[in-house]
């Protein structure tokens, strides 16, 4: 997950300026422009010119107007009270990242950045303060019945926040044993599910994931194992429900050095190669 | 190709901008009542934005659910100066939208799961300017001064998601024409958007 982009010239990177403001590069480039724009002083006040006018394009008046299904606005809002619970939870958490579990943030928006979560193994007592403290609030709320169902959601969260305590608790187990490796697997786009996952010396890998979208009807995540350049190996599949927290045991597949571990979606079990991935990470042998 | 300062970053705030704003900022501080606000605002573009992009209702709604978490969780990072909450809302849709299509097309297609996310990447920080809302005649107006070949190839790629390559795929155009009409396309909009804003009439 950390192979750089080829360096871009500053001529090179202002000439794929139109390209690159509506989005026609591979992304190989534009992740090469993007780092120029990061890291060269120069003026690109071309990048600016062309895509100032970009936005605009969505304000085309032919567009057609439509209406979004009532149960969008109703899943937002589930998933945002879900992740604001979860963020209340982390808040006193500041336990510093091991080494073996950084990796390069990406940029948007990288976890320092969002300035909350830390995916270090964190001591019990930690998570049980932080936890309790949830649940004081919760009792003092309950003073209140207009509160009522803020406590609830309050309570349903204190209990997602206890779900992924205790995936994570069991890939820690699995990265505590002999020639084991771990990965953090980061989202593919913001916002997007991630989570911790240890590769056993046998090749199986103990997966806790968050943030994922639930799952409906025969769609399922798979896990798969991918070693340098060969097709991804399926690993197995499940289901996710509301709380978009899963623990999984994944079959047995590659146990090689530095394997990448991703997670897809996928609208039935059984995919042999991945349809939409969507959280993956590189593994590689925990610091001692 | 000359003022980037009387261009189109003078417009002055609306009060829609201003009202968004300070729904953003409760957004910002976790209030999920604002976070519906925002919603109830501007759904029907984002899903709209989405459903073109996508042409695909589940994938639209996917799009804009993961848009809106984005929008939840990065309300902080919104940076005034630099355009409107509704251009940063509903580029983060079309980001997403873009995304979306590009991952659904064959796997041999999808980009290495070794290199970094792509185009989430790209919002609207170096857009900068645009502070105000245009009202769609003026952008209408704007837009029909694109050549129609300009203006395929700007759609193709901002709607369609599609690449350079596969804009000339599909056009028939050699590459270095697909970015010339998309440089000239974007020159003439901004021309006709700035000339009419801020100038008051054609250059």
């Amino acid at each position: 997950m950390t192979q750089q982009p080829t360096p871009m010239s500053h001529e090179q990177a202002l000439d794929l300026a139109p390209l690159y403001v509506v989005g026609a590069l591979e992304e190989a480039e534009m992740a090469a422009v993007r780092e120029h724009l990061a890291t060269c002083p120069e003026s690109h006040a071309v990048f600016e010119e062309l895509g100032g006018v970009v936005p605009y394009l969505l304000d085309d008046p032919s567009l057609e107007l439509v209406e979004p299904p009532a149960a969008l606005g109703d899943r937002i809002m589930a998933a945002a009270t879900a992740d604001l619970a979860e963020r209340t939870a982390i808040a006193e958490r500041t336990a510093p990242v091991p080494a073996a579990e950084r990796t390069t943030p990406i940029p948007f928006p990288s976890a320092e950045e969002r300035g909350e979560r830390t995916r270090a193994r964190r001591s019990p007592l930690t998570w049980v303060a932080a936890i309790a403290a949830v649940l004081a609030i919760a009792v003092l709320g309950a003073w209140n019945v207009s509160l009522q169902g803020q406590v609830n959601d309050l309570e349903q969260q204190v209990g997602a926040a206890q779900e992924y305590r205790d995936a994570v608790a069991a890939v820690l187990d699995v990265a505590s044993a002999p020639g084991s490796q771990t990965a953090v697997l980061q989202p593919v786009s913001s916002g997007g599910p991630r989570g911790l996952a240890a590769v056993g010396s046998d090749g199986s890998i103990q997966f806790a994931m968050q943030d994922l979208a639930p799952t409906s009807g025969s769609q399922v995540y798979e896990t798969w194992a991918i070693v340098g350049d060969n097709a991804p190996v399926p690993l197995g599949s499940f289901q996710v429900d509301a709380s978009g927290i899963a623990s999984f045991t994944s079959q047995r597949g590659p146990a090689d050095p530095g394997i990448v571990v991703a997670v897809s979606r996928e609208p039935a079990a059984g995919a042999t190669s991945p349809t939409e991935v969507v959280s993956a990470g590189q593994a590689a042998p925990p610091a001692t | 190709m000359n003022d980037r300062d009387g261009g189109l970053s003078g417009r002055v705030a609306t009060p829609t901008d201003v009202a968004d704003r300070a729904v953003l900022a409760r957004v910002a501080d976790g209030e999920l009542d604002a976070l519906q606000d925002l919603y109830d605002r501007y759904r029907t573009m984002a899903y709209s934005i989405a459903l073109r992009i996508t042409a695909d209702a589940a994938l639209a709604e996917d799009v804009v659910q993961d848009a809106f978490l984005g929008a939840w969780r990065n309300a902080a990072r919104y940076i005034e100066g630099r355009g409107s909450v509704k251009t940063w809302l509903l580029s983060i849709v079309h980001h997403r939208a873009v995304d979306a299509v590009r991952r659904r097309r064959p796997a041999s297609e999808l980009p290495d799961v070794e290199t970094p996310p792509p185009a989430a990447l790209t919002l609207p920080d170096i857009w900068g300017e645009v502070a105000g809302n245009l009202d769609r005649a003026e952008i209408a107006s704007a837009l029909a001064t694109l050549s129609d070949v300009q203006r395929e190839a700007i759609e193709l790629a901002y709607f369609g998601g599609l690449t350079q390559v596969e804009i000339a795929d599909r056009t028939g155009a050699p590459l270095g024409t697909v970015k010339s009409r998309i440089r000239l396309g974007l020159l003439a909009m901004r021309t006709a958007l700035v000339g009419e804003v801020a100038e008051g009439g054609s250059p």
